[in-house]
C-alpha cells in the first residue's frame, strides 16, 4: 500500500519527475553557479577583494610608469591582462578556499551530481566575477590611459580569454588548496600555464585599440583563444574528477 | 621491474648513451662541413637541436606516462612521468643555453623576447614549477595523481604554444615540420639555414646527434627511474628499522 502511494507520487510530484541526463545536469549546474552568486551577494567578499586589488596595481603600475606617460599607454593592454591575470588568482583562490572553509565541497561531491557539472559551474561563476572586474578595469583603463578599450572587440578578447583562463584556474587552484603551501603555490602554477592564452590576448587587445589595427593578426590570436578555451575546458572536463576525489 | 634487471638495463643503455656521444661529437667536428655564412660557430646547432627535440619528447613521454597513471594507479607510471619531466627539464636547458650560445653569432645577441623564446621560458617555468606541487603534496596517492592531472594541462599549453608560433613570425628559425615558406619567413634578413640543411652531409650529422640524444635520454631516464626505486626502497627500510625500535 504504502509502496503504491509512493509511486503515486512520483508520477505526480514534480521533485520525482525523471529528467533527462542533460537538462539533469544543466539544472545541477544552474544550481550551483547560483549558490554562489548568492554567496556573493551575501558576502560580498570576492568581487570587492578582486576590485580593490586590482585598483591598487594600475596605481602601482602607473607610478612605476609615470615618468614616460607615453611608455604607459603604450603598455597599456599588457597592464590591463597583467592586472586581469593577478586580480583573478586572488578570485579563484577565495571561491574555492570558501568551498573547503566551510567544507561544502564534501556535500556538494556527496551529492549525485556529475563531477564535471561541479567543474561548470565553479567555471562559470569565477568567469562572471571575472568579467565584472574586467568592464571596470575597462572603464578604468579608458579613463586613465586614454586609448579606446570600451569596444565590442575588446569584451570579446576580454571573454574569451577569461574563460580560457578560469577553466585552467579551477582546475589548479582546486589541486592547490589542498597542499601544503596553499595559496603561494597557486600563481607559481597557473601563470605560466595561461601565459600562452595572455599572450594573443594582450596582442589581440593591442592590434583593436591601435590606430591601424591589422585584421589578420587579431583573427589569428582570436582563432588561438578558442582553441586554448576548447582545449582547455576539455582536459578539465576530463580530469576534474581525479582532483576533487578523496 | 626487479633491481637486478633495472641494473642490468641502466649498464647496457648507459655504455650505448656514451659510445653514441662520442660519435655524434666526431661527426659534428670532422664529419660536417663548415657553414658558409657562419662558420664553425654553426657546429653548436646539432647539439641545440638535439636537445631540443629530447626535450619535447621527455614531456610527450610525461604525458603519456601520466594519462595511464589515471587509468591505473601504479608506482611505474609515476616514476616515468617524474623521471621524464626532470630528465627533459635538464635538456630544455641545456638546449636553451646551447642556443643562446649560437644566437649570440646568428642574431648578434644572447636573448631575443621573440614569440619562441618566450614560449620556450613558459615551458620551462611550467614543468619547474611541476616540483614545487610535488613536494607540497605529502600522501603519495594524491601527488601521483596530481601530478598527473598537471602533466597532462601542461602538455597541452606547450602544445597550443607551439602552434601559436606558427602563426606568428619569429627570429627563431623552423626545423621541424615547418615548409619552406616559414623557414624563409622566419630567418629573413638573419643567417638562412635553409641552404645549410639542404647539404646532404648536415643532414646525416643532425639525424645522428637526433639519435645518439635520444639514446642519452633513454640512458638517464632509466638511470633516474633506477633511483626513485633505491630512494623508495630506503624509505621502507627506515621504515621498518623505525617500527622494530619502537616495537622493542
Amino acid at each position: 500500500m504504502a509502496s503504491g502511494r509512493l509511486q503515486v507520487a512520483e508520477q505526480t510530484h514534480p521533485i520525482f519527475k525523471l529528467q533527462s541526463p542533460i537538462a539533469g545536469f544543466g539544472t545541477a549546474v544552474w544550481s550551483l553557479v547560483w549558490k554562489d552568486l548568492r554567496i556573493e551577494q551575501h558576502t560580498r567578499q570576492t568581487l570587492s577583494i578582486m576590485v580593490m586589488f586590482s585598483l591598487v596595481t594600475v596605481v602601482m603600475f602607473n607610478f612605476a610608469l609615470s615618468t614616460e606617460l607615453d611608455a604607459a599607454r603604450e603598455v597599456s593592454t599588457g597592464l590591463l591582462w597583467a592586472t586581469i591575470i593577478l586580480a583573478g588568482t586572488l578570485g579563484l583562490n577565495r571561491s574555492l578556499a570558501l568551498e573547503r572553509e566551510n567544507q561544502t565541497i564534501d556535500a556538494i561531491l556527496i551529492a549525485p551530481i556529475d563531477y564535471r557539472a561541479v567543474y561548470l559551474a565553479k567555471v562559470i561563476s569565477v568567469s562572471l566575477f571575472t568579467l565584472l572586474l574586467e568592464v571596470v578595469l575597462v572603464f578604468v583603463f579608458t579613463i586613465f590611459f586614454n586609448k579606446p578599450f570600451w569596444q565590442p572587440a575588446v569584451l570579446l578578447v576580454l571573454l574569451l580569454g577569461t574563460i580560457g583562463y578560469v577553466a585552467a584556474g579551477v582546475l589548479i587552484t582546486s589541486m592547490t588548496i589542498q597542499t601544503r603551501s596553499r595559496e603561494v603555490l597557486l600563481p607559481i602554477l597557473l601563470l605560466p600555464l595561461v601565459l600562452p592564452l595572455i599572450l594573443p590576448a594582450a596582442i589581440a587587445t593591442a592590434e583593436i585599440v591601435s590606430l591601424q589595427p591589422e585584421p589578420d593578426r587579431i583573427r589569428s590570436s582570436l582563432s588561438l583563444l578558442l582553441a586554448y578555451d576548447l582545449a582547455i575546458l576539455a582536459v578539465g572536463f576530463l580530469s576534474y574528477r581525479f582532483v576533487v576525489e578523496s | 621491474m626487479s633491481i637486478s634487471h633495472l641494473n642490468r638495463t641502466v649498464t647496457i643503455l648507459n655504455t650505448l648513451a656514451f659510445l653514441a656521444l662520442l660519435v655524434s661529437i666526431a661527426t659534428i667536428f670532422t664529419y660536417a662541413p663548415v657553414e658558409r655564412s657562419m662558420g664553425n660557430v654553426q657546429r653548436i646547432f646539432y647539439f641545440h637541436v638535439g636537445t631540443a627535440w629530447v626535450g619535447s619528447i621527455a614531456f610527450f613521454v610525461a604525458l603519456v606516462a601520466g594519462i595511464l597513471y589515471l587509468r591505473r594507479p601504479q608506482w611505474k607510471w609515476d616514476t616515468i612521468s617524474l623521471s621524464s619531466v626532470e630528465v627533459g627539464l635538464v635538456f630544455l636547458t641545456i638546449a636553451t643555453a646551447a642556443g643562446s650560445v649560437w644566437g649570440k653569432p646568428a642574431w648578434n645577441t644572447w636573448w631575443e623576447w621573440s614569440p619562441r623564446l618566450t614560449l620556450i621560458t613558459i615551458a620551462w617555468l611550467t614543468y619547474a614549477a611541476y616540483f614545487m606541487l610535488r613536494g607540497a603534496i605529502e600522501d603519495e596517492e594524491k601527488r601521483g595523481r596530481f601530478a598527473a592531472v598537471y602533466v597532462i594541462v601542461s602538455f597541452v599549453t606547450i602544445i597550443l604554444a607551439y602552434a601559436s608560433i606558427r602563426i606568428w613570425r619569429d627570429i627563431h628559425p623552423v626545423v621541424f615540420g615547418g615548409t619552406l615558406e616559414s623557414a624563409q619567413g622566419a630567418s629573413e634578413g638573419l643567417q638562412d639555414i635553409a641552404p645549410g640543411l639542404a647539404s646532404m652531409r648536415m643532414g646525416i650529422t643532425l639525424t645522428v646527434n637526433v639519435v645518439s640524444f635520444t639514446l642519452i635520454y633513454l640512458a638517464w631516464l632509466v638511470n633516474r627511474i633506477r633511483l626513485q626505486y633505491l630512494k623508495d626502497e630506503v624509505a621502507t627500510l627506515k621504515m621498518r628499522v623505525a617500527t622494530r625500535l619502537q616495537g622493542g
